[in-house]
């Protein structure tokens, strides 16, 4: 086989050879194929692997830790949540609006795979500077592709994060979570239970869209290569989705099948060879039974992304029902081929066998890699000159970045109320739902500092998972679990690498500590363009509840007079990282002084007392401090044209970041018995004034509040239109 | 006599569910649930042509689920003089039926909408009877096409007709919009001539349990059982 054949299909020579000399005889065209599509980092994890089996993964509520389509824990009463986030970068750069959409539509099959109907989504964007020529175009694509999908199947959009940057002019990211709401006594697996069992195809026909798609995934991207690689994107049905949601959620409470793998990125080839594997069995498969959009090729076959279709195996007894249902549906059904004893993954086509391996080459030996990787150095400390900063213009700097204002143009286009269940809409702190029919709710946050992550791998990625879990707590929403998505740049780069190596460990020692396991994730490496690598950005998504809807709180201002309470402890100005650079203080990454050591105990501490004065009814709202200070989360908690007068001892400090840092509203008769519940906990507090009407005043200094207000509400849509 | 009332399913409808629970919750009455290819509809007072996007809106929203094969009889239904409810996808499929007049064309900023709105009543009928004239009603909307547009002759039958049963408001706050979606004279909803047919863009339905933002979705089955 030539060389170049082999690599472009993504594998190395070295990683040939070792392919060979297993097979001792040539691959056939389809089986390099095979590998190309299984053995490329999103499907094997062959550079993080290592470092992610550190990770902590279980509790005593995890039901389904990472490896199957989603992770599951465990709400009591036969409930469980399947949650997972995934990305969708390099499609999303190339078209925005198809490669978005079908990341909401990949992540949606993931949880109801699992049988699970999904309740909630969530999405993670980040683009360029708004400078930036494609920028506008990105994010009209990206906004509305991930709107139009989630809208049409009607899963509501409750939150997620939008950010602005230069590292990402060249690489945006999307990444899109989704939540679910499964029985615990009916997950459904990807194992297949018995020998003889009949695989089916469910879903759209097969088309060309997204062949290769999983190996572009783990490529570096040159610019020129934009157009070239436009027909690897797939295109999105989300009615058919639909369909094919209440199709298999039928199928499944049924019981008419057996276990069910999404066609995600590889498509049948990777969801029948993962089947296989799981199972400990071999598949057979006629690759002319597989239903067609168009004449396609065996190896089109094997590798197209066309969205919205299913793998299932069912009991040969049940063939006629599952027709039944599925045709009430509308959906395509073919049975493709059955489950067999031999453990090796066989296609046919044209009465010729084009791919005959063994399942365990495909999978366990698939190459596994411990880069080299370089530990940042130490960074030194200086003091930043703050004497020529004014308030007024920190204020205008927060006020005239994009990252600060008020995102309701992106989140107006999501539907976030269907469902009928959601109980705090995009723009909160978290996101929350209720369980359909009972009182639990589910809140889900997702969070990057990748500022942060660059000055300090490991103390960054502890304050974002930090930022997660305030964002849950300021609901009073007790946060329990994690889904992961590793994007960052070539990890050939032994920096890079370094800092996927460092921000993984700090995950874990934030997750042991807040006892919130790690249940799914994805990794998206080689985020670069043109040699410009992406800030490393590994989001976080953290899913928690409460039994109780009642004593969920809100994040907005409730009633004029009432007393404003801070808790936790400020960074100081030299270590605020955002403050630095969005105050225009330090520019350059190298200036920055390293961060301060996050202490994860603290940070637990008040965030239980922040939910047992809420189960007291003390705290009637609450937000958490993260970028741009108490000013920032002040500003967030506007409502009804209520603001606040403040009073601290150096204007700058209102727009430090923190740890631990909440703004809490109290009613005056609760004072008493607030701080003196925080002292006796050992929380320390600082009143800093109180909610007033239409206004804003700063250490006496009073402000335009509708000037401030209007374009903290409107500028976004100003600045990008 | 208990109220008895229907939601129709189509494929792609979505807030199929959450109208079964609205009338579930606050008529107390039998509630069912009928399937688009269905050919009968049992006798109920009410009928909801729910949201969502039934056959993925494609050719025009709305165009295709008004040729399914219930459709006969939800017409009959109408023509019965019993109530029948279209909410933002249903009410697409009214104006597609003919029930209801003009059309539902893309909002003015050609971008999906799903936000709060306010609405309040324009003329009274028996939807919105226990309204009070001038009160602002808080509901959510989320539709792509949900500006409504007539021509003049029509809009002066709607209005003369005493038609119009919501128009878009103001909220008490600043920050709020007048008319959100750029409908003609700010329509919201509007009845047929014999005002037993209402067809509305915002989603009462999202806007009646407690632990919803606003509770001001129950005035219309409300105002129906009275």
């Amino acid at each position: 086989m030539n060389e170049e054949l082999i690599l472009q299909h993504g594998l190395t020579l070295d990683e040939f050879q070792v392919i060979r000399k297993y097979l001792n005889r040539d691959l056939s065209i389809e089986e390099l194929g095979i590998f190309s599509a299984m053995w490329n980092e999103h499907c094997c994890y062959k550079t993080s692997k290592k470092w992610l089996k550190k990770l902590p993964t279980d509790n005593e509520i995890v039901i389904q830790g990472p490896g199957e389509n989603a992770g599951v824990i465990d709400l009591q009463d036969n409930d469980g949540i399947a949650f997972k986030i995934e990305s969708h970068n390099h499609p999303s750069y190339i078209e925005p609006f198809n490669g978005s959409a079908t990341g909401v539509g990949g992540i949606l099959r993931d949880i109801f795979t699992m049988g699970a109907r999904p309740i909630a989504t969530l999405d993670s964007i980040r683009f360029g500077l708004i400078e930036t020529e494609k920028t506008k175009y990105l994010l009209n694509g990206v906004v509305h592709g991930i709107g139009h999908y989630g809208n049409c199947i009607g899963i509501p959009n409750i939150g997620g994060e939008c950010e602005f940057e230069s590292t990402y002019d060249f690489n945006n990211l999307v990444n899109a979570m989704a939540v679910g709401h499964v029985q615990k006594d009916k997950i459904f697996y990807s194992k297949p239970k018995s020998i003889g069992g009949l695989i089916v195809y469910i879903g759209s026909k097969t088309g060309k869209d997204g062949i290769h798609g999983a190996s572009m995934a783990s490529d570096v991207f040159s610019e020129e290569d934009e157009d070239e690689k436009r027909p690897s994107v797939q295109v999105g049905d989300p009615f058919m989705e639909k369909l094919l949601m209440e199709g298999c959620l039928e199928l499944m409470s049924s019981g008419l099948i057996e276990s069910m793998q999404d066609m995600g990125a590889a498509g049948i080839t990777s969801s029948s060879v993962e089947m296989a594997s799981k199972g400990n069995v071999g598949v057979y498969i006629n690759l002319d039974k597989v239903p067609l959009r168009q004449p396609l090729s065996a190896y089109e076959i094997l590798l197209s992304e066309s969205q919205e279709r299913m793998l299932a195996v069912i009991d040969k007894k049940n063939n006629h029902k599952v027709r039944e249902i599925l045709q009430k549906w509308q959906i395509d059904y073919e049975v493709i081929g059955e489950i067999t004893d031999t453990k090796r993954v066989v296609f046919e086509s044209n009465n010729r066998k084009v791919v005959d391996l063994p399942v365990e080459i495909i999978v366990d030996d698939a190459p596994e890699y411990d880069r080299e990787f370089y530990i940042p150095r130490k960074r030194k400390n200086k003091d930043f000159d703050f004497s020529k900063i004014k308030l007024e213009d920190m204020i205008i700097n927060l006020l005239t970045n994009l990252n600060y204002l008020d995102k309701s143009w992106v989140f107006d286009q999501y539907d976030s109320t269907v469902m009928g269940d959601t109980i705090r809409e995009p723009g909160q702190s978290s996101g929350i739902v209720k369980i359909h029919g009972t009182q639990k709710v589910i809140g889900a946050s997702t969070d990057c500092n990748p500022l942060y992550i660059r000055i300090n791998p490991y103390e960054g990625m502890k304050y974002t998972v930090a930022e997660s879990y305030r964002n849950l707590i300021a609901c009073n929403i007790n946060p329990l679990a994690i889904t992961n998505n590793l994007n960052f740049a070539s990890p050939l780069d032994p920096n890079i690498m370094g800092e996927l190596v460092l921000s993984i460990h700090g995950l874990k020692t934030a997750a042991v500590k807040f006892n919130t396991p790690i249940v799914s994730g994805n990794v998206s490496l080689y985020n670069q363009t043109n040699e410009i690598p992406i800030k490393p950005t590994p989001v976080i998504g953290m899913v928690g509840s409460n039994m109780d809807l009642n004593k969920i709180n809100t994040n907005k201002f409730c009633e004029i007079g009432n007393k404003i309470l801070i808790l936790g402890k400020q960074l100081t100005k030299n270590c605020s990282p955002y403050l630095l650079q969005d105050q225009k203080i330090a520019f350059n990454i190298c200036e920055f002084n390293d961060l301060e050591v996050l202490d994860l105990d603290f940070e637990k501490k008040i965030a239980n007392c922040v939910l047992e004065l809420s189960d007291l009814k003390c705290i009637i709202s609450c937000n958490d401090i993260s970028r741009g200070g108490i000013f920032s989360a002040l500003l967030k908690m506007q409502y009804k044209d209520m603001g606040f007068r403040v009073k601290v001892p150096d204007p700058i400090d209102l727009f430090c970041e923190y740890s631990a840092g909440y703004v809490i509203e109290i009613r005056s008769k609760d004072f008493e018995e607030v701080t003196s519940f925080l002292t006796k906990k050992g929380a320390e507090y600082h009143e800093i004034g109180e909610i007033i009407k239409e206004g804003i005043e700063i250490n006496s200094k009073k402000f335009d509040y509708f000037d401030i207000m209007n374009k903290y509400r409107n500028d976004f849509e100003k600045i990008i239109s | 006599m208990s109220f008895k009332s229907a939601v129709i399913t189509f494929p792609g409808s979505n807030c199929d569910r959450d109208a079964l629970c609205y009338l579930k919750d606050l008529t107390k009455g039998e509630v069912h649930n009928i399937w688009h290819e269905e050919t009968s509809l049992p006798k109920v007072d009410l009928v909801i042509l729910p949201g969502g996007f039934s056959f993925g809106d494609y050719l025009r929203s709305g165009a295709m689920a008004s040729k399914s094969k219930i459709i006969d009889e939800v017409v009959k239904h109408a023509n019965d003089n019993r109530y029948l409810l279209g909410i933002c996808n249903g009410f697409q499929i009214l104006t597609e039926i003919g029930l209801l007049e003009g059309a539902l064309i893309r909002n003015k900023k050609l971008k999906f909408l799903g936000k709060n709105c306010f609405i309040k009543k324009k003329f009274k009928n028996n939807f919105n009877l226990s309204i009070k004239d001038n009160q602002i009603l808080q509901i959510p909307v989320a539709h792509n096409e949900g500006n409504f547009y007539c021509d003049t002759e029509t809009l002066n039958l709607l209005k003369n007709n005493e038609q119009i049963a919501f128009e878009y408001c103001k909220g008490e706050f600043s920050n709020t919009e007048e008319n959100i979606n750029g409908s003609i004279e700010a329509i919201a909803g509007i009845t047929n001539k014999k005002k037993n047919v209402l067809g509305m863009m915002p989603h009462p339905e999202r806007a009646y349990s407690d632990f919803h933002q606003s509770q001001d979705g129950r005035f219309i089955i409300e105002s129906l059982i009275s």
